[in-house]
């Protein structure tokens, strides 16, 4: 078994800002002088040196990790020229990801984005050139319900190099031939242990499988098994839509969040006298997502931009690419200001039928 | 697929000269453009047009798909990037991504009779498709071209619609929602000017263009001919942004219009909500 120890963690990290932007998960209790309400946030953060405030494990941090793969605001052409805009100078080294984003996460990002008609260039080249480095969950909190969704709290695909917390250091695993080199580049940082330390982890991950079955229990979430039965077609008219929708004030913020959710716009302004063309996410929970010529909208409701957002995660998806856009995250539910749970949407479409 | 700027960088336009700019009425203008690159098209297939520093949108090319080195746009001013398509003027640049999308599967035509029904702005796509029908019209049994505007001053491409009108080879009737002192021929809704065909309702293939209303109301008349699911052919028009099947916008049920359609036979969308809308 490969082990690295925190030291050793920290040095592979500054090594790693040679050729990287190398990003950490950091644990917070306030932004500024602004206190978190529920209890601690986790978010990225650019590695300058190893402080307290990093956490390899617990839990996904509050970005989705789609955000170093497709920014929210990008440029994607200038004028008239084939050449792809100027990137980053270095790739991304993003650690501490966890299995959320890596399964579900990528597997919807990736379909969109890598379709073979139309490659999005800047979406490939970040997916060959970033590197993952990604990391078991430690605990649980009560938003993630990863385990209904179909996913396990720790990473199973999509990862250069894994990193389960242990006593005294990190397990270390690896997943792709990138990962296989950076670990041999950093040979001496890495050390070999027993097969016994694997019980150590093997021990944990129940422990969180069983924290995570525990939250599904509690709120009663239901599992991928049960959406199969055309959930939303059976609930098309149903007053759930209506009524979930009421307190919502169409902030955008449960798309922006997701780690699934991939629509756009393309935004063109002036740079100089050539035009500038930008790639800016964007959500269909918003009034214009699909207003056409003329200012008719197919979707002028609020309740039918919800039942769509739902019909796209749990109907479409499910039919075109046989996955459930939906990770159990639990991002949208700790962002909605409007206290929109998805969990009970999902539960009062099941029972409903 | 067709051919077209699929080079490394899918959002970039192509740089595009405009030849002229044709009034067709008050809302309504035809620009010819030049691309520098090669761009040709398939009769139904869209393209997404850039007025620099504005901003995209999308249209179906009015002009013959046979025609490889120039385009004709006919665009109504509706709004941001519409208004400034209106005021282009011969010499400017703008810039062009596309072919997108699946056309008329003219192919499939073959021996068939084909019904090309319009309604209001509709003509424009339509413009397109009958340059490619008439050019190869012995392929089919027989042509029928139905179409209607509210008024005769909506009527666009006036002189080849007279043209069409005085061939013996295509069945023509158009119709107006409301006359004028000048006006002769028929009066009353598009769906009124179905009644004189006799067409073989097992293969008979009919295309439809027109607004979302037009559409749909036209489509249940067909049916009610007897016309089958299959042969009615529907051109989709959706909000769109990156007619590349990623943005999302434009989803129909489980198909993306930009990429799927936007033309689509009635049975591969008529189990999906609000599909008129
Ligand atoms: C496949 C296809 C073919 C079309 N062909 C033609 C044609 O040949 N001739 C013609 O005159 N019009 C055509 N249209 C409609 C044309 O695209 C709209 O009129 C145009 O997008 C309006 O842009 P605007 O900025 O002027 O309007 P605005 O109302 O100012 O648009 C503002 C925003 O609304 C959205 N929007 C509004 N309407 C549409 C729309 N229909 N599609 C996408 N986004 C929209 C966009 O997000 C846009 O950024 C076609 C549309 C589609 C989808
Ligand atoms: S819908 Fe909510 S819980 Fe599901 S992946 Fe998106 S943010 Fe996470
Ligand atoms: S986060 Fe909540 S309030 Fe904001 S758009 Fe989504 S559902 Fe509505
Ligand atoms: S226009 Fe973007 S998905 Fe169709």
């Amino acid at each position: 078994m490969k082990f690295i120890t925190n030291e050793n963690l920290a040095e592979l990290l500054d090594a790693l800002k040679e050729d990287y932007r190398v990003f950490v998960p950091v644990k917070k209790t306030d932004i500024g002088s602004y206190p978190i309400k529920k209890g601690a946030q986790r978010y990225y953060r650019e590695y300058e040196e190893f402080t307290d405030d990093i956490v390899i494990g617990e839990v996904r941090p509050f970005e989705p990790l789609k955000a170093f793969f497709t920014a929210a605001r990008e440029v994607v052409a200038k004028g008239f020229t084939s050449e792809v805009p100027h990137q980053e100078d270095k790739p991304f080294a993003i650690v501490g990801v966890k299995n959320c984003d890596l399964r579900q996460g990528f597997a919807v990002q990736d379909h969109v984005y890598k379709d073979h008609d139309y490659e999005d260039p800047f979406y490939v080249k970040n997916r060959e050139n970033n590197l993952i480095i990604a990391s078991d969950c430690t605990c649980a909190i009560d938003t993630c319900f990863c385990r209904a969704a179909g996913n396990q709290p720790y990473p199973e695909e999509n990862y250069d190099i894994n990193l389960s917390p242990v006593r005294d250091g990190y397990l270390v695993e690896v997943g792709s031939a990138k990962g296989e080199n950076l670990l041999e580049k950093h040979a001496s940082l890495i050390e070999q242990v027993g097969e016994e330390r694997a019980r150590e982890r093997d021990q944990q991950r129940q422990r969180v499988t069983e924290e995570v079955d525990s939250n599904i229990e509690q709120y009663e979430v239901p599992t991928y098994s049960k959406f199969k039965s055309d959930i939303i077609e059976r609930n098309w008219d149903s007053d759930v839509w209506y009524e979930e929708s009421k307190t919502c004030v169409e902030c955008g913020a449960c798309t922006i969040i997701c780690p699934t959710c991939h629509c756009f716009f393309l935004y063109d302004q002036k740079d100089g006298d050539k035009m500038e063309r930008l790639r800016v996410w964007d959500s269909c929970m918003l009034k214009h997502y699909a207003r056409v010529a003329g200012g008719e909208n197919p979707r002028g409701e609020l309740w039918m931009r919800l039942r769509n957002r739902f019909e796209k995660k749990f109907d479409f998806f499910p039919k075109v690419a046989d996955f459930y856009a939906c990770t159990g995250c639990g991002r949208c539910v700790s962002a909605c200001p409007a206290k929109i749970d998805i969990r009970k949407v999902l539960k009062r479409l099941v029972d409903n039928v | 697929m067709c051919s077209g700027n699929r080079d490394k960088n899918i959002y970039r336009p192509i740089e595009t000269e405009v030849l002229d700019v044709v009034t067709e009425s008050p809302a309504i203008k035809t620009v010819k453009l030049r691309p520098r690159e090669e761009l040709t098209f398939q009769t139904g297939q869209f393209i997404e047009l850039t007025v620099p520093g504005v901003g995209e949108a999308p249209f179906t090319p009015s002009s013959s798909p046979a025609v490889k080195d120039t385009m004709d746009v006919t665009i109504m001013k509706v709004g941001k990037v519409t208004e400034k398509v209106h005021e282009l003027k011969k010499g400017d640049i703008v810039g062009l991504r596309g072919p997108y999308g699946v056309g008329y599967p003219l192919d499939e035509y073959k021996d068939k009779e084909v019904l090309v029904f319009g309604g209001g702005v509709g003509l424009a796509p339509l413009r397109s498709l009958m340059f490619a029908l008439l050019d190869r019209i012995d392929d089919f049994k027989k042509l029928y071209f139905r179409y209607g505007a509210k008024t005769p001053g909506d009527i666009i491409y006036k002189d080849l619609v007279r043209e069409w009108s005085q061939r013996k080879d295509l069945d023509f009737r158009i119709t107006v929602d409301k006359a004028d002192e000048e006006w002769t021929g028929h009066v009353g809704l598009v769906t009124t000017i179905l009644d004189d065909m006799d067409v073989d309702l097992e293969t008979a293939i009919a295309v439809v263009c027109g607004p979302p209303i037009m559409m749909k109301f036209g489509t249940f008349k067909l049916l009610e001919l007897g016309f089958k699911e299959h042969n009615i052919y529907l051109s989709m028009e959706k909000n769109m942004s990156c007619g590349l099947g990623k943005c999302g916008h434009c989803r129909i049920g489980t198909y993306y219009a930009c990429k799927d359609g936007p033309v689509f036979s009635y049975d591969k969308i008529k189990d999906f909500h609000d599909i008129w809308q």
